[in-house]
Parts: C-alpha cells; structure tokens; sequence
C-alpha cells in the first residue's frame, strides 16, 4: 500500500514508519496531555515539558538504538532540538537560541559530513557491540541511583528566574571576559589540530600524493 | 715576623688541610685543562703547608710562658659540626684544631718531605698515565694527614685517619692495571680496617665515659680518674689497635711489604714518613693516658719489640729494595712503639722525626734506582755508584743514618730510644732492641753493597742506567742534609737557637721535660754495635756475596721462612680461605636460595604471573575502558547514595 | 511551575541514554553522538540549577554556554580523529583501533 502513496522515492520506508510509529504514539499521548490540562490536572506549562520530554526521551531512544546511523543522526536532532524546548521552560531563550544554532545546524551537520567522509554512507548499518547487556545493565543501576539520589534531596520550592538578554551579555563579556578568551583560544587551538591531523593524514597516504 | 705571625698563627691552623683540600679539587676537575696537569698546584700547597707551619712554629714559642707551656690557649674551637641537644643530653661534635710540640713535629715532617716528594714526583712520574691524578691523590693525601695531625676531635681524626687510609689505597693502587698493584691496594686498604675498626671502637667507648669527642676533655677525664680503669685499659688497648692497623705493627704488618707496589716517592711519603707514623702520633696524643693504664702500656711495649725484631729479620732477607725499606720502616716503628711503650714520647716523636727524612731519602733514593734501571730486585743491581753518584751519595747518607752511625741523625733519635729503655724497661728489652739495632745495620749494609757496589749483575740494565734528573736529585740532596744535622737537635744549644730551650725534649714531651746529655759509654756501646753491624754485613755481601750464599745453604730452612715472612700471610690467607669464607659462603647462600630465589625472584615471578594473567585486561579497546570508567561512577554514586 | 524534579529526572535520564550509546556502539561517530547526548543531559541539570536555585542565576548559564562550546570543539576534533583513523584503517569500528594492548 505504501508503494502506491505518491511520495518521493528516496524516502526511506522506515522515515515514513518512524513517522507513523511517532504518530501513533505521539496523538494519544497529546490527547491524554491536553485533556489533563483541559481538566487542570497539570498546568500549560507542564504540558509543554512532557512533549518536550517524550521527544527527547524518544529521540535519544532513537539515537542510541536505531542500526541505522543516519537515522540515529536525525533522531539526535530531534532530541536537541527538544532540549532547546526545555532550556525555553526554564527560560533562558538565549541558551536555547544557542543551543539549536550550534548543535541542531552546526554539530549535526558535521556529524553527517562525518558520516559522508567514511564510508558510513555505503553501509551505514553497523552492528552494536557485545558489551551491550553489560552496558544496558550498568546504566539501569546508574540512571536507578541518578534518580533515587535526586528524588531523596530536598530541594524546597523553588521558582524559575528569567535572565534578560541584555543583562546575559553585560555580565558575560565583563565578568566572565577571560573565560570568554580562553574558550576562544580553546576554539581555535581544535581546529587547527584538527586540520592539522586531517592533514598530514593525506599527506601520509602515497594514493594521494601522487 | 711577628706583625705577620699574628695574622697566621696557630688559630689558622685550619689553613694546613684547606690548601692540599684547594689543590685536589681543582687538580681533581680541571686536570685535563691546566698545563702539566696542575702539578704544580699541589707543589703550591705544599709550599702554602710548609710556609704555614713555620708561621705556627713562631707563633707556638708564643705559649711558653716562663718555661712552661700552656696548650689550652691554642685549642681553637671552630663550629660545632652535629648537635643534638634534649633533657640531659648532648651529643656534640665540635670542629677545632689542637696545636702541640707532637703536632709540631708531625707538622715538619709532612710539610718538608710532602714538597720533597712532591718536586720528586714531577721528574719521577714524568710522561706517565694519570699523572695529574698522582697529584691530586698526593694532595687529598697531604690534607687528609695534617687534618689528622692538627684535629682537637676525635671524630675528624678518625675522618682524617679513614682519609688518608683512602689516600693511601689509592695510590697503592695507582697502576691498577697490575694485578699485583690492584690486590695489595685491596690488602693494605683491609688489613688497616681490621685496625680501624679498634679505633672506632674506641673511639665509641671514650664517647660513652666521658659524653664529648674532644681529645683534651678527653685526656682530662681519663687522668683524673674518673673512668673504671679495666673499662679504660679496653678502650685504651681499641685505640692501639687502630694504631697497630695504621703502623703496620705485629700482626697486622702484612700489608705494607706489599703496599710497595705504588709508586715510589707516594711510598716515600705515605708509607714511610708520615701515614705509618699516624699511629705513634695516636699514642704519642693519648700518653698521658697511658701513663695511667700500664698494662697498655705493656702491650705497647711488646708489641713493638717483636715488631723491631721480626720486621728486621725479614728485611736481612727480602730481594726487593723497596721492600727491604718496608720491612725496615716496619722495624723502626716497632723501634718508636717501644720508646711509647716505656714512656718515653719524646724519644718517640724524635725518632719519628729523623725517620722521616732518612728514610724518605732512602725511598726516593731507590726510586732513584728503580727509575734509571727499571730493576728493584737488588740481585739484578750493583755497581751502580759509578752510574748515580749522586743519589749513591745520598742512599748512602740516608743508610748510615738508619744504621745509626754517629753524627748521622738516626744515630741520636736510636740512641735516646736505647737511652730510655735501658733506664725504665728489663735488660732483656734492651738487648733484644741492641740486637735489632745490630740486625737493623746488617741489612743496611747490605742493601747499599748490593746495589751500589760490586759488579753490575744485570749488564743491559747498569747500561741503561744514568742519574736521574735534577728534579729528583735536589730532593735527595735536601734530605741528604736533614738526615745529617736534623738530630743534632737533640742538643740544648740547637734547641735554644730554635727557641725551644731544652732541645728535643722540651720541644716534645711537656710533662717530664728532661734536658738530653748524652751518656758517652752508653753511645759508643751503641757506635760499636753499628759498625760491628757494618763490618758483618761488608764480611758478608762485599764482591760477589760468597759468604751470603754459603750462609744461606748453611741453614735453607731458616732462610725459607725468613724469606716467607714467618709464613704468616700464608697463615692469614688460611684464616681468612677457612673461617672467613666458609661463613661467607653460608651467609651467599641464604643470599642466593632464601633471600633472592624464593623472597626476590619468588615475589616477581609471583607479579609476573599475575601481570600475565592479568593483562588480558588491556583489551585496547576503547568501549571496554569506558565500561570501567562507568563502572566506577557507578561505584561512587551508590557510595554517595549510602551516605545521603 | 514546574517542579525541578522533572528537569533533574530527565537530565539523569538523557546522560544515562548517552553513557548506554557510548558503551554499546561500535562505529566512532556515533559514540561522539552519544557524548552529545550526555552533555546536553548535563547542561539541562546546571541551567535548570541555575534558574531554579541561584539567585543570582548565572553561574549555571555560563557553565552550559560553555559546555556547547566546548562540544563544538569537540566534535570538530574527534571528527578529525575518526576521519584520520578511516584513511589510515578504511573502518570507524573502534574495536578494530586496538593496537594498544598486551
């Protein structure tokens, strides 16, 4: 039935399925979700943070499960663009802003420029590790205690404070201007290493010198 | 003189060792880069030695007040090395120089045959290997010496008494490559521990009685009575053991025969006029001492006899130039150990002092020899006047010296050692030492017609031979004349023109200063018994030595055994072939089978099989590492969670 | 207003997913994209710190500015790594960069 769906060809089936998957999920959930707002179970706000958080919760699911690494890429991007929804919640719209330019374009795309450099796209199903039950079991425990420790503290009532953007930018390039500086340094310091390993890496290779 | 001599005096006494210690250190490093390898910067400092003690001798006649002397004004205290202070505890070691006539007498010694045998060496050691390191060695030697000679403590005498033990070896050992150079260094350097050993012992147990190092608190304590007198007489008999060691005394002889493996002006200063004598210098120090503890001083007393005797008897025999002159030094010293051990320190300490430029002269003089003909076994020399006249002349000096002909200054020093014994030790002390006397002219004769007179034995080396150059022979020439005039001395008139009133004795022995009057039937007994010395030994050697080799298949037996030293190396050797290395070799195989097979190899092999096992670990895969370091944030968070 | 909890939870959550993907994958680039995933977990914790918890509410913005900073470095680096290592081994499989062991 899907064949028949006139959709561009190289839509992946599983996008289309990822998609009906989410869909299906995702509907009743926003259901369920408005109905509790509509019956003042949970406030607008907090409706807004359970969407925010399925999707980043689903999205990283999708990251580290999915055999597919362009699937895993886009789902990542789904996460960190759920994680700028959240640093919105918690009101700081310039970290967010920040967030989906550097991570949601820039880091996501280099990764899948990574990803186009090896061979990734040719094969782009790798198999997982055998340290996997290990790993799941581990991070079950680690995530368990993460969770106990945080619920046992007492963390009082507090409310979110908002910080100006004007104010932001004051303080960071006059109090934190050194740290400012070092990132900077710190910045460049990367890419010139990483340039400088790509580099002689090609030089190193005799198919390339000729 | 005295505006300077107040600038130098006895307070800079320190300056004696600091200048060889200057010279060895920049001869030491900088050897390769000075020219002629820095010799003579070690002549330099023995210059600075001897220009130094002439400045302390002036200043010491400053300290006798009407007649008597007063030494507390000369013991400069320095600084205090180590201090350790609690409740009712000190311990303290004190950096200070003590100047007395026995310093003094030392002091001349080393300074003028230490620049004689230092201008010697320049000629003898020419084109050598390691010729500036012979200096630099010489030096350390010099500072290790006077630093001996001038120390107020007792624990930087045994510093300087282990340094020039130092010295001494290396410069047995300065032809290493020689086989028999590289064991007698090893010998002497061993057989003078076993002494050693008795000197820190000593030194220990003085500590304990009296709680202080210094040798006048020392000495203080000791003659007023207030150490036990057995516990005295041990630490008394510790302190001769080192003395024994140092002074080549019986049993403990055996190393310096063969410590003439050096070379021969080192042997000239070290193991004839002034290492050896370190020992006399000990008990001359502590005499006071031993006028309290006799049965000390008996020991002493016999101890040197046999020595005197043994050492004589084995020199009648010995082929060897220099070792004839070892065995001889041996004797003399029993000779000086006697004078100590009736009481007699002045007699003692003139001795050492004629000794010490007659018989540097006799070692440089044979150095002399063995330089120009390669030879020193005395079988293969002779004739060798008309070839050396100069140091033929000089060996000749020095011999009639050692023999104890009159005016000669060997004859005054013997004569006052004779002179005491006769008054305060048995008859039969005196004859034995008469005897040694006799024996002592013997093979002195001996020695100067082997190799001096007669045919040459080995033609290619009397053609060979020459006279050594004037670097060797101005030393000889200086000594020649000190070992004639230097125990005219003894003379109240010499004395007085020294400015010690009362000549040697006042000089030396402070507590019964006795002016010297020569007994003139006692010294021609003495006269007579050298030459009767002489002419035994001209009967026996002259020409071609018939007489000597009838005598010696007259009896092979006792020639063998004086030839073999009495066999006691052989018995040593036994000694230490038995007992000493059948213990070490139980102690080497607890070392090899528990010690390092089961605890050393044992323990790493036991690592080395778990770092087998265990290294699979290393997977060198990067997930594994990240599991472990998760695992580990796993550890510390519950860790957290059981705290909160 | 929502309780912090909610953000402390899931910021636990997030960083234990990224720890689960570190450990399980094979292929570098996903590992580097599992790092992500626990850093912005951590970034979630300090700015929901900051907003909830310091007056001041700063420090924690500051911390997370530069934490995206430094992943932005990061990435650029490790990309250059895992690019280095497929020219010199034709594979991103870490397990088969395992020449340092025994």
């Amino acid at each position: 039935m899907l064949k028949r769906i006139p959709l561009p060809a190289q839509f992946d089936r599983i996008i289309i399925g990822g998609g009906i998957t989410v869909g299906a999920i995702g509907v009743p959930l926003g259901i369920v979700l408005v109905t509790l707002v509509a019956f003042g179970v949970i406030s607008a706000p907090e409706m807004v943070f359970f969407v925010a958080a399925i999707i980043v919760i689903l999205g990283a699911l999708g990251c580290v499960l999915l055999p597919n690494i362009v699937h895993a890429a886009l789902s990542l991007t789904a996460t960190l663009i759920g994680v700028a929804a959240l640093y919105l919640l918690l009101m700081s719209e310039f970290l967010a802003l920040v967030q989906v330019l550097v991570y949601g374009g820039g880091v996501v795309l280099l990764l899948l420029f990574g990803l186009m450099m090896t061979n990734a796209q040719d094969d782009p199903v790798v198999t997982d590790g055998s340290q996997k039950p290990f790993a799941f079991l581990l991070v079950s425990l680690l995530i368990g205690t993460f969770i106990t420790l945080l619920l046992s503290g007492d963390w009082g009532n507090p409310t979110a404070h908002v910080v100006p953007f004007e104010l932001f930018g004051e303080r960071l390039f006059r109090e934190f201007a050194l740290p400012i500086i070092i990132v900077a340094v710190l910045l460049d310091v990367a890419i010139t290493g990483a340039l400088v390993n790509v580099h002689t890496a090609s030089n190193d290779l005799p198919e390339e010198s000729e | 003189m005295p505006d300077i001599s107040v600038t130098i005096g006895m307070q800079q006494a320190w300056l004696l060792p600091a200048m060889p210690v200057v010279a060895f250190l920049i001869i030491s490093f900088f050897r390769k880069l000075l020219p002629r390898e820095g010799d003579f910067l070690a002549i330099i400092g023995m210059l600075g030695i001897l220009l130094v003690t002439l400045f302390i001798i002036v200043d010491f006649q400053g300290f006798f007040h009407d007649g008597e002397f007063h030494p507390g004004e000369a013991n400069v205290y320095a600084f205090d090395w180590v201090r350790i202070s609690a409740d009712n505890f000190l311990f303290l070691i004190e950096f200070s120089t003590y100047i007395d006539a026995i310093s003094i007498v030392m002091l001349i010694a080393i300074s003028i045959v230490g620049l004689m045998v230092a201008i010697y060496s320049t000629g003898y050691m020419q084109g050598e290997d390691r010729y500036g390191w012979y200096f630099a060695v010489l030096s350390l030697f010099v500072a290790a010496m006077l630093l001996l000679v001038t120390s107020g403590s007792l624990v930087w005498m045994y510093l300087a008494w282990e340094g020039v033990g130092l010295a001494s070896y290396l410069l047995i050992g300065h032809y290493w490559e020689r086989q028999s150079a590289a064991e007698a260094a090893k010998k002497a350097f061993i057989t003078t521990r076993v002494g050693d050993v008795g000197l820190l012992i000593g030194i220990i147990l003085l500590w304990k009685a009296t709680g202080s190092f210094d040798i006048q608190t020392i000495i203080a304590a000791a003659t007023s009575g207030q150490i036990g007198e057995t516990y005295l007489t041990v630490a008394m008999l510790a302190l001769f053991a080192g003395a024994v060691g140092k002074s080549a005394q019986f049993p403990l002889h055996v190393w310096l025969p063969d410590a003439m493996e050096g070379p021969t002006p080192a042997s000239a200063l070290i193991h004839a006029a002034t290492m050896v004598v370190a020992g006399v210098y000990l008990i001359a120090r502590f005499s006071p001492v031993y006028e309290v503890v006799l049965v000390a001083r008996d020991v002493i007393l016999y101890t040197g006899l046999l020595t005197a005797f043994l050492a004589a008897s084995m020199g009648l025999v010995a082929s060897d130039i220099k070792r004839v002159l070892a065995f001889s030094t041996i004797s003399q010293l029993g000779f000086m150990f006697v004078a100590l051990g009736v009481g007699a320190v002045g007699a003692a300490m003139f001795h050492v002092l004629t000794h010490a430029f007659f018989k540097a002269l006799l070692f440089l003089g044979s150095g002399s020899v063995i330089h120009a003909t390669g030879r020193q076994e005395v079988e293969y020399l002779g004739g060798l006047r008309h070839k050396q006249p100069i140091t033929a002349a000089t060996f000749i000096i020095g011999s009639l010296a050692l023999a104890g002909i009159p005016i000669f200054a060997g004859f005054w020093s013997k004569d006052e050692i004779l002179h005491a014994v006769s008054s305060y030790a048995s008859p039969f002390v005196y004859i034995v030492l008469a005897g040694t006397a006799l024996l002592t002219a013997i093979y002195t004769t001996r020695l100067v017609l082997l190799t001096f007179f007669g045919d040459p034995r080995d033609r290619s080396a009397f053609d060979h031979a020459h006279e050594s150059p004037s670097s060797m022979t101005l030393p000889l020439l200086l000594l020649g004349l000190l070992a004639t005039v230097s125990g005219f001395f003894v003379f109240d008139a010499v004395g007085n023109l020294f400015g010690f009133s009362g000549g040697i004795g006042y000089l030396v022995y402070l507590h019964h200063p006795h002016s010297f009057h020569i007994d003139w039937a006692f010294a021609s007994v003495a006269t007579v018994s050298s030459l009767t010395g002489v002419i035994i030994g001209w009967v026996y050697w002259h020409g071609g030595a018939e007489r000597a080799i009838k005598a010696r298949t007259w009896s092979p037996d006792l020639h063998a055994l004086l030839v073999n030293r009495y066999y006691l190396d052989e018995l040593y050797q036994g000694i230490i072939n038995r007992v000493v290395l059948g213990l070490a070799g139980i102690v080497a195989w607890f070392d090899k089978k528990i010690v390092n097979e089961t605890g050393v190899d044992g323990g790493a092999q036991f690592i080395g099989y778990f770092g087998y096992r265990l290294k699979f670990l290393q997977t060198g895969k990067i997930p594994n590492y990240a599991l472990g370091i998760a695992a580990g944030i796993l550890v510390l968070s519950v860790m957290v969670l059981a705290r909160a | 207003m929502i309780p912090i909890e909610y953000f402390l939870t899931l910021g636990a959550i997030l960083f234990g997913l990224g720890l689960f993907g570190v450990l399980s994958r094979r292929s570098a680039i996903l590992i580097l994209m599992a790092v992500e995933l626990m850093l912005a977990g951590v970034s979630i914790n300090f700015i929901a710190f900051a907003s909830y918890l310091d007056t001041d509410a700063f420090s924690g913005l500051i911390f997370a500015l530069f934490v995206i900073t430094v992943a932005a470095a990061e990435v650029g680096l490790a990309l250059g790594i895992v690019l280095r290592l497929f020219r010199e081994r034709r594979t991103s499989n870490v397990d088969e960069a395992s020449d340092m062991r025994w």
